[in-house]
């Protein structure tokens, strides 16, 4: 299923139309006359993605009949795909629009243009089955209850997931055991250090059975042997270990080239390169 | 490692509200634990009101008001029903506004969005919760009024109270849907909560009887659905009113009813699409 892009091989096609990936090529993906999304069997499908944010007019546009100030492009014709099972890393630099595609992903955002699958499913459906099956890592602090231990926060979301109190409270254990978190279980949120916080998030995303985890910067903020650590325990236990795909969006090419098959450089919102890890010092001038 | 993934093909379903709601209220009970002084002074508050009450009752009632004759003349019984109605459009206009606004701020609408509970489970829960607090506070009122100020409902028919809860609810919830729906678009917390409760304060009949109001003002309080709302219900526990005396104010909550919950359901469909659009469900 997947291509022979391991580390090291060199630079690749980009996605199934296999056009010809050059250092900083504006388009590297895939031809939408040629592939038809719906019949793509890629883990990720991307066609021709855009996404152009309308901020809020202020009252000085309002007073000149405008609702909304001067659109802003996020993300401009981004297309490619992952193949099932492949880790696939995302990165560029601050306001490149990593989060943004991520969030698209994950069908908490809508696009502007284009289309985009996920495991299979349009990124628009907003189904409960998308989101069953497409886990999107919430790495952001404010989104646990502070007071609660990390059991307790663990088993309210499980019970958005459809688990009874019992499966919830079984489910939520035995993934704070998975991430190493069981001995403070019982701790509430607030005390947790950094790292014990994104390892919470991790295990709240695996709470599902998703196929596809997409995570946003996932050791932002973490020492770099607690970096290390959860890169591994990513790598090979939640997403290899269990045959899952992968889509990291991140700014730390280290990060970048420990964890993914293959590496899709974004700037100013748009695609500009695709790349092995054996090669991304190379396409960054390191 | 063994995995431990567990493949959940579950539907949304009534079932599955139900277990968030439960999911909800042990973390809500959970983090109240928290806080326990808190929540002692948010009793004694509730306590010191009724209490309040009770002497504007013993002022008033020696008085024998001529407008609160039609009402069986005790001050206590009309102001208790008039605060517990109120204290349900409160729960249903700014709970979910609340909610929403809450949940951007503090940032888990995102993450809540993301699991694979639809957004009427997600959303909804918080306010199902708040009409279950509702529904014990005003138990709470009540018995209070009854047991410790002797209060009495001699002429109660609550056959009429059961038939127009669900209008009444109905038409609540369709403002709160409004208002949450505006809190979502314009993300701040809308002043439409706050000015519904005083203007329904003032116009409504909650504390007097309408009648002490000049004509004018008494037209405007008739726009309000809680007016409707308190005629129906001290109709029905004050006067015992029958149901075709009480049709009036069971057709024009049907009316209200009918226009706000579509109303409010379009604009709340149609601002949590702008949400995913502009991106501001995990954003304030």
């Amino acid at each position: 299923m997947r291509d022979p892009g391991e580390p090291g091989a060199g630079p690749r096609p980009a996605g199934r139309s296999g056009a010809v990936e050059t250092p900083h090529a504006v388009d590297v993906g895939i031809d939408p006359a040629v592939v038809d999304p719906s019949q793509d069997l890629a883990a990720i499908a991307v066609t021709a993605l855009g996404k152009t944010f309308r901020p809020p007019a202020g009252i000085r546009e309002l007073l000149r009949g405008r609702l909304t100030r001067a659109p802003v492009s996020a993300l401009a014709d981004i297309s490619f795909r992952v193949d099932p099972g492949e880790i696939v890393c995302v990165m560029g630099p601050n306001g490149a629009g990593k989060s943004t595609l991520l969030r698209i992903l994950s069908g908490l955002l809508s696009p502007s243009t284009g289309q985009a699958r996920v495991a299979g499913l349009d990124v628009e459906s907003h189904g409960w089955d998308f989101r069953r099956r497409v886990a999107f890592v919430v790495g952001d602090e404010r989104s646990f209850h502070w007071p609660l231990s990390g059991l307790h926060n663990l088993e309210f979301f499980g019970a958005l997931h459809g688990y009874t109190p019992r499966e919830a409270g079984r489910r939520a254990r035995q993934l704070l055991g998975r991430v190493g978190l069981a001995e403070v279980a019982d701790r509430p949120f607030h005390t947790y250090s950094r790292g014990m916080r994104q390892r919470l998030a991790l295990a709240r995303g695996l709470l599902g059975a998703p196929d596809v985890i997409l995570l946003d910067e996932p050791t932002l903020g973490l020492d770099p042997l607690g970096a290390r650590d959860l890169r591994n325990f990513l790598r090979d236990e939640v997403i290899r270990g269990a045959g899952r795909t992968a889509l990291v969006g991140t700014n730390d090419p280290g990060e970048a080239k420990s964890l993914s098959d293959r590496i899709l450089l974004l700037d100013h919102g748009r695609l500009v390169c695709e790349t092995v890890p054996g090669r991304l010092d190379a396409e960054l001038g390191l | 490692m063994t995995p431990v993934e567990v493949d959940r093909a579950v539907r949304p379903s009534l079932a599955w509200f139900v277990r968030v709601l439960f999911a909800f209220a042990r973390r809500e009970a959970r983090t109240l634990a928290g806080y326990r002084v808190a929540f002692l002074v948010r009793g004694m508050a509730f306590g010191l009101s009724v209490l309040a009450l009770a002497f504007m009752a013993r002022l008033i009632g020696a008085s024998s008001n001529t407008h609160l004759a039609p009402y069986g003349g005790d001050y206590l019984a009309f102001a208790v029903v008039g605060f517990v109605v109120m204290d349900f459009q409160q729960v249903g206009v700014s709970n979910l506004s609340l909610r929403v606004r809450a949940a951007q701020v503090q940032g888990f609408l995102e993450a809540e969005m993301a699991t694979p509970a639809p957004a009427w489970i997600v959303l909804g829960v918080g306010p199902v919760y708040e009409f279950g607090l509702a529904v014990l506070r005003a138990t709470l009122y009540v018995s209070l009024a009854i047991l410790v100020f002797g209060v009495r409902f001699p002429h109660a028919r609550l056959i009429s109270v059961v038939v127009g809860a669900p209008l009444v609810m109905s038409a609540f919830v369709g403002l709160g849907l409004l208002s949450a729906a505006l809190t979502m678009l314009v993300r701040r917390t809308n002043p439409v909560a706050a000015l519904l409760g005083s203007a329904s304060l003032l116009l409504s009949g909650v504390a007097y009887p309408v009648s002490v109001l000049p004509e004018w003002l008494r037209l405007v309080g008739r726009l309000l659905p809680l007016t409707h709302a308190l005629e129906l219900v001290r109709g029905s526990l004050l006067r015992g009113a029958s149901l075709s005396e009480l049709w009036p104010s069971i057709a024009i909550l049907a009316g209200f009813a009918g226009i706000l919950v579509p109303a409010g359901v379009a604009l709340f469909v149609f601002a949590l699409r702008r949400a995913r659009m502009d991106g501001s469900l995990g954003h304030y």
